[in-house]
């Protein structure tokens, strides 16, 4: 993004500037009225009635029960749930080998796709489907690839003279998780850490190939420290975004067997529309956002500055 | 002549292999394709060669409910676009072009967007069905605009920063007010910014699940909700998950192919060149 800076402005432009300010100071802020409202509205209102919620013991079934007051009560049924640390867990787990595993493999398609190459845009072109297609679909047609008996990938295997895997049975339902995710989002990182090659500095190059660095050094020292940032900014937007997974887990296995792949997100929905405990729910819902909160802390600064730098 | 040749040589052999990958790699949504042209007895069978039917079409395009789901879907994406556009352009000339403390609002705007929708989903859930809003268009179209304005306004801002201010001051010292600046002069300097934008808010809405899951009952539910439907519906007839799988995801993977060149600006709102 082209940083444009404020220039010198000739002296006339100069006072014209400063005498629309002077004059109507409030109209910038109208345009900016609108999105100030709606925000506020669908952000603060509700979390603000959750904090209140969350300290009443209101359940759904149980009419009236709103009133009746629970203080901190709620937040120490959840904290003290191992179920609920069971859940941060899974989630933990699921975003850093999800997040890992497809920086890895982007990483690798982008220096494979930084080569002069027939079709490479038609490559880069087929290459974004995973990353838009709904995820309830992905969901879905994952679900038919890891089908047990006679699903596809069950058959290739057995083809391949190996056994059949239980995909979505507890021992694997993990990592068939992670699977799905990662093959969707391979190609995101593909695309950020393609377009941090394609910065690299070519003099910077030329001049370590003089100074006589073979391939590995000069992608050690030279294409390696250059990407890192790009690296960070993909893995932390993938990460939020994992970490807010729901449809595609809940639609290939419902967060089972048993609490194998429930995270928080799930967690919450079955707690929400199974036990109808909104004081409960609530709590757990506000925790998590500090969770989230709390790991896109170092993102936000980045992206703040960034900002700032621009304006 | 040598070296020509084994730099070519090289090129081939590296293309094959990025082809080879890209078959490996869009086997799952090429087998969900294929899905959608078989016969039921057909699928679950790891035979590649069958004749293709679009039974499985033809029984989903029949049915009256997904009409209904793909319909809402229409209408509560394209709704999103205008309405977030509308909203978030404003906002984000303002931000890049007017002399205001912005920088706290943009923060403020961020911190939002990382809030988890799972979140906020009780609380509206609670306050839609006190209002009598569950299961409308309406609830859904303010939802999902609501949800991406902030990214709307994080990429429109970088596209509206690329416009020189000298234009803005230039037009205002020949008389344009800040409405006149905006509308005449930044929207059609921005357009291909801002038809990009709405491509993105109209596939982020298309593909929402969760709160169409926990608002929507049967009248206003929207497309990825169509294939839950299915599931249960059918049982196990694969046909019908695979075409109804295939339209639904066809038109975002037009509007990403066609938008490649922002997709990357897009979805990490603008910091890191796209």
């Amino acid at each position: 993004m082209l940083a444009t800076g404020r220039p010198a402005l000739p002296a006339g432009a100069r006072t014209a500037q400063a005498h629309r300010r002077a004059r109507v100071p409030l109209e910038p802020y109208w345009f900016m009225a609108p999105a100030v409202v709606m925000l506020a509205t669908v952000y603060l209102g509700p979390m603000i009635y959750a904090v209140m919620t969350s300290t009443t013991h209101w359940v759904l079934t149980e009419p009236g029960s709103e009133t009746i007051r629970a203080g901190l009560q709620n937040y120490k049924d959840v904290l003290g749930a191992p179920s609920f640390w069971q859940a941060v867990k899974i989630t933990l787990l699921y975003t850093l080998t999800s997040v890992s595993l497809s920086l890895t493999l982007g990483t690798l398609l982008a220096l494979l796709l930084d080569n002069e190459l027939h079709f490479a845009s038609f490559f880069r072109s087929i290459m974004l489907i995973p990353m838009v297609i709904t995820p309830a679909v992905i969901a879905i047609f994952w679900k038919l690839l890891y089908e047990q008996e006679q699903g596809v990938l069950n058959s290739l295997l057995m083809a391949l003279g190996f056994g059949k895997v239980a995909w979505l049975g507890l021992e694997y339902a993990f990592f068939s998780m992670v699977i799905m995710d990662s093959w969707q989002n391979t190609p995101f990182f593909m695309l950020v850490i393609l377009a941090g090659l394609q910065s690299v500095d070519g003099n910077l190059m030329d001049a370590a190939r003089v100074d006589g660095a073979n391939v590995f050094q000069r992608f050690r020292y030279v294409t390696l420290p250059h990407l890192v940032p790009y690296m960070l900014i993909a893995a932390a937007f993938r990460g939020i975004a994992t970490m807010n997974d729901f449809d595609k887990i809940w639609l290939l296995t419902q967060g089972g067997p048993g609490e194998a792949t429930t995270t928080i997100t799930v967690y919450t929905y079955k707690i929400a529309f199974s036990s109808f405990d909104m004081g409960r729910t609530t709590a757990i819902a506000l925790i998590f956002v500090v969770i989230v909160l709390i790991a896109s802390a170092p993102l936000l600064r980045h992206l703040f500055r960034a900002a700032r730098r621009q304006a | 002549m040598t070296l020509a040749g084994s730099h070519n040589t090289k090129r081939l052999l590296l293309s094959t292999l990025c082809l080879a990958i890209g078959v490996v790699y869009l086997f799952p949504y090429a087998w969900m394709v294929l899905t959608g042209f078989r016969s039921a007895l057909d699928t679950l069978s790891l035979r590649f060669v069958f004749e293709p039917t679009l039974e499985g079409f033809r029984a989903v395009i029949g049915d009256s409910i997904f009409r209904a789901y793909m319909l809402n879907s229409i209408i509560v994406a394209t709704a999103t676009t205008a309405l977030v556009l509308t909203v978030a352009a404003p906002a984000a000339f303002a931000l890049a072009h007017l002399p205001i403390r912005g920088t706290g609002f943009l923060l403020f705007v961020l911190i939002v967007r990382m809030v988890p929708g799972i979140a906020i989903l009780i609380p509206i859930y609670l306050v839609a069905s006190r209002l009598g809003l569950l299961d409308t268009h309406g609830v859904l179209i303010v939802l999902y605009s609501t949800f991406n304005l902030p990214f709307a306004i994080w990429l429109l801002r970088g596209f509206f920063c690329d416009v020189p201010g000298e234009i803005r001051e230039a037009a205002i010292i020949d008389g344009c007010s800040e409405r006149q600046v905006f509308l005449k002069i930044m929207l059609p300097l921005t357009s291909s910014g801002i038809v990009a934008t709405g491509v993105f808010v109209f596939i982020a809405a298309w593909n929402e699940f969760l709160f169409a899951l926990a608002l929507t009952n049967n009248f206003a539910a929207t497309a990825p909700l169509a294939m839950v439907a299915f599931r249960s519906e059918y049982g196990v007839q694969w046909p019908s998950i695979g075409a109804a799988a295939f339209i639904i995801s066809t038109p975002v993977v037009l509007f990403a192919v066609v938008m490649q060149r922002f997709l990357v600006r897009g979805l990490t709102m603008g910091s890191v060149k796209g």
